[in-house]
């Protein structure tokens, strides 16, 4: 047993058509810039004009800044209250529309599926779809998530359709 | 910056270059964003199945980024150089796949490499045109990191706006009107 996430929610504790709230994160001018600097430093999201000359027409954040806040909320409320181990990768991500100075980013964390692994009979699969928004209600991005987690009893044998 | 949408050869690999991760960097990209045990405290990492600490995907994710910006803008200066206008590329609506294959552990040396796998003009969006791109990240054993099918936007150069549509935006520019304007076709 993971002395670390023993007392967490496993694999079995979750169910398919959870939602969970991701709270709000107001993105400013310095996180937006600050970011950029490291990770992002496209003219568009460093500098006023060339934001207002470029396709986003103001200073918004990166997409990857955007992302990583989101992942930030989501392990918030949900990585870090369940036997997380790791994430496997994300599909169909979709940045709708940018982020600029001042907006608040909200949404929700739906669990879409859970399958076993074939392989390792002591990891889940659950397959998480994110949807954000700006204070509007208006999206800003939509991604899928999928993350790897522990099964409390790997000794229960698969059943048909666990690993469809 | 970068090359036209009219310049972008399919197949071109871009080399991106190497980064070596730092366990100081990824525990601090790990506070900010993704606190999870095995990406913030290497003692309760041993714990986890990586069995130490590991960055978070996004991490490595966002410096493959910070690679592939730094690449365009040294096609930018090389392009100049030779005398000629770079074209105009960035943002980007999304991406279609993401997979991380293998953990960065603190001293890995990811190298990052680039490839225009497909190209079209955008449906939506006049002028611009629509790269695919895949990026794969290696660490020092040749073990694939990621990869990835990112989408990017590039600029035309040969592109000419119809008549109605560079009529339409210059109502937009009108005081007053313009804003009514632009608001009611959306």
């Amino acid at each position: 047993m993971n002395p670390v996430t023993a007392s967490r929610r496993h694999y079995e504790d979750l169910a398919i058509g959870e939602v969970i709230g991701l709270g709000a994160t107001t993105v400013t001018k310095d996180m937006i810039v600050t970011f950029a600097r490291e990770f992002d430093p496209f003219p568009f999201h460093l500098d006023e004009e060339a934001a207002k000359a470029s396709l986003l027409g103001g200073l918004a954040s990166s997409g990857w800044q955007t992302a990583a806040l989101t992942l930030r909320m989501l392990g918030d409320r949900f990585l870090n209250t369940i036997a997380s181990m790791g994430g496997l990768g994300f599909s169909d991500l979709k940045w709708k529309k940018p982020v600029m100075v001042g907006d608040s980013i909200s949404g929700t964390a739906t669990v879409a599926a859970l399958r076993r692994s074939r392989h390792h009979p002591e990891r889940g699969i659950v397959t998480i779809d994110l949807d954000v928004r700006n204070q509007r209600g208006e999206p800003v991005m939509t991604m899928r998530l999928a993350n790897l987690i522990e099964l409390r009893d790997p000794s229960v044998p698969l059943l048909d359709g666990e690993n469809p | 910056m970068t090359r036209w949408f009219e310049d972008i050869t399919i197949d071109e690999i871009f080399p991106l270059g190497t980064h070596e991760f730092t366990e100081a960097e990824i525990i601090r990209f790990g506070q900010l964003y993704d606190p999870q045990y095995f990406h913030v405290d290497p003692e309760a990492a041993k714990h986890s199945h990586f069995g130490g600490l590991v960055a978070s995907g996004w991490h490595t994710v966002s410096v493959g980024h910070r690679r592939m910006v730094d690449a365009l803008f040294a096609e930018e200066a090389r392009l100049r150089g030779l005398g000629k206008e770079p074209g105009v590329s960035g943002p980007s609506p999304g991406v279609n796949r993401m997979e991380f294959k293998a953990p960065v552990r603190p001293g890995d040396r990811v190298t990052y490499t680039l490839v225009v796998t497909g190209k079209r003009a955008s449906n939506s969006i006049p002028g611009l045109g629509l790269l695919f791109n895949t990026l794969e990240a290696s660490n020092q054993n040749g073990e694939l990191v990621y990869h990835a099918e990112l989408v990017g936007f590039s600029k035309l150069r040969d592109y000419k706006m119809p008549l109605r549509l560079r009529m339409f935006l210059a109502l937009t520019r009108l005081p007053v009107l313009g804003k009514v304007i632009a608001k009611r076709t959306g």
